[in-house]
């Protein structure tokens, strides 16, 4: 945010009070934060299409805006925008109507920390990488609520395996963290990104063999994190129709899309930042950070695309076994490994 | 073999077997009604008959030869013997009003089969667990196949009924109760899947009693889709059932085209000339090929394996546009084959298509299985999902990839081969366990044996000669002789108007289709349309075990397993 | 001034919010408004400088706490038959009860003497309390993971107690089998 009121304060002169400098500097982060978002959910549906396309032996979109149909989010969103709400009846309007901001909010809010570039971070908080846990832990009670209201038995049991397995997943993910954050010695983004500077043999993923393991870990259940394939079970559409935004149409479906896009880029980011090096490139000084960051972010985005189009679906159970009996073990595993790693190699004493 | 069972059966019964005849091939005994349970106990004990292929009503009150006696109708019950290799249809008449006892305790399939009959004829089946409608709606008056029942006279029904009754949750709830866990009929929940859910491919519909995720009673509902098929078979002639058929598995129509052709060539005891034949058992192949196709890439977008789907699908439009629709014109709705051969001779260039699709079909067998048969998720979801023992398999009528996967190498090309299917050289696959897993596989090496029978047939060369038999009460006579000649002019309109006449009697006519045994019972009484006609849909005994599969399960193996069966609502419902 | 302003609304917010959960009749509303109340706590307490405490307090309680609530009310059974009574004979011992409460928290409220210091720059707390619990709380730490350890072996314990339903269908047992050998082929 230092960036931002530092323009700011270019712009107005000195004049500004310090509280309004930072609530109007806190209203631009937010409002680019939100453009972001947005971004994501217009960049990536197409990026999924042509990437499912791609695999699937077909073209994807081809029509609107000439070149590969570029412009099909925009018409996309169009329609969407154009669509009824429709309420059921019989369902709990209040939340209703509350749950696509409440998961929207939740997802925006994670993204106050994430460093894109040096000094362009809505907020450098001494607890980054912990508050972007904690923000996001939130996301359950949302996709709970918009279960419970809907009424449909469908998105009941989509809502209720959604909280579970988000719940569950938190755990390995914010683990496979904590060696980075051992390594570090702050939970801060910004330290995490700078102590990963000159080269890629900085980066934390080849740290060591257990931060390896720990990236490949944090990968496996961030796409558990953002529900989608193989670990799609909240919405898992040849079972339960589409989970827990089974009844949610037009403006209020979009909500939940554009959630799960930002989500998607959102953990991608956080991965970038706290095991590929963030801004740094692979070698030689920093040289557009920002690019250098989006770049490693929307590789990762990719490869989970590139999950998602080539596995079958866990089963319900499964995902829980996988969660618990597996993956809660191994990042454990990894946090004792690193940590007698850099016991031994001298790094932490 | 069959006639060894007739004579062992009249040394066991002496008197009370009322009749035994055979015609066409087939063997047919008649017993009293109070005899039946004894004689359906007697050939599965002692004839190892494991099978209850179908059970068919006919009413007899207009046929002319039999309307008019004491008894208004006849069931007829199909047994079969895969270790004798023998079959005998068993009939029993009843009078209005008399009941039947049921076969429900002996064949799990004779459940819903008496069913059926019960509901298309009004016939009752005494000690039956569960006699309900089953193709038509719960409100549904009268019953719908008897003769007197007008074709045109539909009902309005519109109050859905309710499968699973509060007595189920309690029952339910009570059977938990017992397993020392505290369990509360408000603790289980029912949800509906289908009729209109992504995993139904078709409108089918399951209701499902569920303590969570965990499926403790289910209950299938069919006839979304009934169309009327045998009530309409009787309005038609011969002839003009063939479109019909292809409505019934939509998928592969080419298979119930040429199925059906095969038991009208039965009771007309003609030969379809060698042209005919082997085009025949290439289309039927090919379909056979593209029904697999669909079952699995179907089933594994079930499990989410979405990009299989297009690697399978391609394929398969790939065979429609340069095969089928060529062939025939249009793509689903084939409508090729003809009584005594087949409509129109095949195109130029028709060899090199199915080549050329073979092709394909083996690159596309590659990936699929490159992606899915050693891919660990796959194999949680579907290793030990609804496995089924032969015996069990058996019990409820299953046929086909779903019988074969249980072990059981019994296909009908093998075991009574029609259309010169012993002159080529192909595999029974067989699975060991009979789950989810071995009925995917088993249809994905069927494909390619299917391809391989293709193969041997091209390579042969398909045989000079006519396409259909040269006989004028058969087949129509060319365009020329109809625009240029009297008798042309005549034979068509009698053919058009009147049908080709099928000798009177009955026959039971079957195939192999792409998912079990196609039958199609036959009964004529010498007129130009068939009098009863009753299909043997391979899914239907197979989607009656459905809900006792998923029993226990979850309801995302419930999907998987639905579409490993491969449900085609068009010819479970008729 | 404007820090007052944020004060104010995050109080309104946890009092409003905690009203709710109180007052309402649809005991999923009172669930969800609790998040709110949650929420607002968590942003007292980052006003307070205890950011550690106020992501802590986001984590454990909406993360947790909030969401294992609302599975309980949505998943357990309502009792439907006996619903409370809202009789004079129960309102009356209420009252008196709630009033005896009210005034004592005003006594002691404003019977206490509050010390207060001047807000000064808020530090990082992360680092205090991970040192502390390392070194003089090591103790209370150690034993919490111990509580936390057999409360995870209990919880594991209840679920293996799982019921097969009906008991001729072995699904756990068939899943878990080895692989079957490839469809044979024979001729």
């Amino acid at each position: 945010m230092e960036s931002i009121t530092g323009l700011l304060t270019k712009i107005f002169g000195d004049g500004m009070s310090p509280m309004a400098l930072l609530i109007s500097g806190g209203l631009t982060m937010a409002l680019i934060m939100s453009l972001v978002m947005a971004m994501c959910a217009i960049v990536f549906t197409w990026m999924e299409r042509k990437v499912a396309g791609f695999l699937q032996s077909r073209y994807g979109p081809m029509r609107v805006g000439g070149f590969h149909g570029v412009l099909q989010p925009v018409a996309d969103m169009l329609k969407i925008l154009g669509k009824e709400d429709i309420i059921p009846d019989e369902a709990d309007k209040a939340l209703f109507m509350l749950s696509p901001f409440v998961i929207f909010i939740g997802s925006l809010m994670a993204w106050a920390a994430i460093p894109f570039a040096p000094g362009f971070i809505a907020s450098n908080l001494d607890l980054g990488l912990f508050y972007i846990f904690a923000v996001s832990s939130a996301a359950p009670a949302g996709i709970l609520m918009a279960g419970w209201a809907s009424n449909n038995k469908w998105a009941l049991y989509g809502a209720a395996r959604g909280a579970a397995q988000m719940v569950s997943y938190e755990i390995p993910l914010a683990l496979a963290a904590i060696p980075v954050v051992m390594a570090t010695g702050s939970l801060n983004m910004n330290a995490i990104v700078d102590a990963q500077g000159g080269g890629v043999l900085n980066w934390y993923i080849v740290h060591d063999p257990f931060l390896f393991l720990a990236f490949c870990l944090y990968f496996i259940a961030s796409i558990a994190e953002v529900n989608r394939g193989p670990f799609d079970m909240p919405e898992t559409e040849s079972e339960l129709v589409a989970g827990y935004h089974t009844e949610y149409t037009g403006m209020r479906f979009a909500f939940f899309f554009l959630a799960e896009y930002a989500n998607l880029f959102l953990v991608s980011c956080i991965a970038t930042a706290v095991f590929l090096g963030g801004w740094h490139p692979i070698a030689g000084p920093v040289f557009l950070p920002g690019l250098v960051f989006l770049i490693k972010a929307v590789i990762l985005v990719f490869l989970q695309m590139l999950v998602r189009w080539t596995l079958p679906r866990l089963r319900v159970d499964q995902l829980m076994h996988t969660c618990w009996k597996v993956m809660v073990p191994l990042t454990l595993l990894c946090v004792l490994g690193s940590g007698i790693w850099m016991m031994v190699s001298g790094e932490l004493l | 073999m069959s006639q060894k069972l007739v004579a062992n059966l009249k040394s066991a019964f002496g008197e009370r077997l009322l009749g035994a005849s055979s015609a066409h091939g087939d063997e047919v005994v008649v017993v009293g009604r109070e005899d039946l349970l004894e004689v359906a106990r007697h050939l599965r004990d002692r004839e190892s008959c494991e099978m209850l292929l179908d059970v068919a009503g006919v009413d007899l009150s207009e046929h002319p030869s039999l309307g008019g006696s004491a008894d208004r109708f006849e069931v007829n019950y199909l047994f079969r013997s895969l270790a004798n290799r023998s079959r005998v249809r068993v009939k029993v008449r009843v009078e209005e009003g008399q009941d039947v006892p049921s076969l429900s305790g002996l064949y799990n399939s004779a459940n819903w089969a008496e069913r059926e009959t019960w509901d298309l004829y009004g016939v009752p089946f005494r000690d039956h667990p569960d006699l309900r409608r089953i193709l038509c709606h719960h409100e549904f008056e009268g019953h719908a196949l008897r003769k007197d029942y007008p074709i045109e006279q539909g009902q309005f029904c519109t109050v859905p009924e309710k499968l699973i009754q509060d007595h189920d949750i309690e029952r339910a709830a009570g059977r938990a109760d017992s397993a020392a866990e505290e369990l509360h009929p408000s603790d289980l929940l029912t949800v509906n899947i289908g009729p209109s859910h992504p995993a139904t491919h078709g409108a089918l519909r399951l209701e499902c009693l569920l303590d969570g995720e965990i499926i403790v009673d289910a209950k299938a509902e069919i006839g979304y889709l009934h169309r009327c098929f045998e009530k309409e078979a009787e309005d038609h002639t011969w002839a003009q059932v063939m479109p019909y058929t292809d409505r019934l598995n939509y998928v592969s129509a080419m298979l119930n085209n040429v199925i059906y052709s095969h038991a009208v060539e039965k009771m007309l005891g003609v030969e379809v000339p060698p042209r005919a034949r082997v085009v025949r058992v290439i289309v039927s192949e090919l379909s056979r090929i593209i029904d697999h196709l669909v079952c699995v890439c179907a089933n594994l977008v079930d499990i989410g394996a979405l990009t299989n789907y297009w690697y399978f699908y391609n394929v398969r439009e790939s065979i429609y546009y340069d095969v089928i629709e060529p062939l025939c014109g249009s793509r689903l709705t084939t409508n090729y084959s003809r009584i005594g051969g087949l409509a129109h001779d095949v195109f130029e260039g028709f060899e090199q298509a199915v080549e050329r699709n073979l092709e394909k079909l083996a690159t596309a067998i590659t990936e699929v299985t490159g992606l899915i048969a050693r891919n660990r998720i796959f194999l949680d979801r579907t290793v030990g999902v609804g496995p089924m023992t032969t015996a069990q398999a058996l019990d409820w009528g299953f046929t086909g990839p779903c019988l074969r996967a249980t072990g059981c190498d019994y296909d009908i090309r093998k075991d009574a081969p029609y259309l010169g299917y012993e002159t080529y050289d192909f595999d029974i696959v067989v699975g060991t366990a009979g789950d989810t897993r071995d009925r995917i596989m088993c249809r994905v090496e069927e494909m390619t044996q299917s391809a391989r029978i293709i193969r041997q047939a091209l390579q042969r060369g398909l045989p000079t000669g006519p396409i259909v038999v040269d006989d004028p009460a058969i087949s129509l006579p060319p365009k020329e002789q109809v625009y240029g000649s009297i008798e042309g002019v005549m034979n068509q309109f009698k053919l058009i108007m009147e049908g080709t006449k099928v000798p009177a009697g009955e026959a039971y006519g079957f195939g192999e289709g792409a998912n079990g045994e196609l039958g199609f019972f036959c009964v004529s009484d010498g007129s130009g349309q068939p009098y009863r006609m009753k299909v043997r849909p391979p899914c239907f005994p197979i989607f009656s075990a459905y809900p006792e599969m998923v029993k226990g399960l979850m309801i995302p193996d419930a999907v998987a397993i639905l579409g490993s069966i491969n449900i085609i609502a068009g010819e479970l419902d008729r | 001034m404007a820090a007052d302003l944020v004060f104010y609304g995050f109080a309104l917010l946890t009092v409003l919010a905690g009203c709710f959960v109180v007052f309402s009749r649809n005991v999923v509303h009172a669930g969800f408004a609790l998040m709110f109340t949650l929420l607002g706590v968590a942003g007292l307490y980052a006003m307070l400088g205890a950011d550690f405490l106020a992501v802590t307090q986001t984590v454990v309680y909406i993360g947790g706490i909030l969401i294992l609530v609302l599975f309980a009310v949505m998943m357990t059974r309502v009792p439907s038959q006996n619903a409370p009574r809202r009789g004079l004979d129960r309102m009356v011992p209420a009252g008196i009860f709630a009033v005896a409460i009210f005034a004592l928290l005003y006594k002691v409220a404003t019977g206490t003497s509050w010390p207060t210091a001047t807000p000064g720059e808020a530090l990082p707390t992360a680092k205090l309390i991970g040192v502390k619990l390392m070194t003089d709380a090591i103790f209370p730490f150690e034993f919490a993971s111990l509580v936390l350890l057999v409360a995870m072996i209990g919880a594991a314990i209840l679920i293996r107690e799982r019921k097969v339903l009906p008991a001729e269908a072995p699904a756990e047992e068939a899943a878990t089998e080895a692989p079957a050998d490839e469809p044979e082929v024979t001729a």
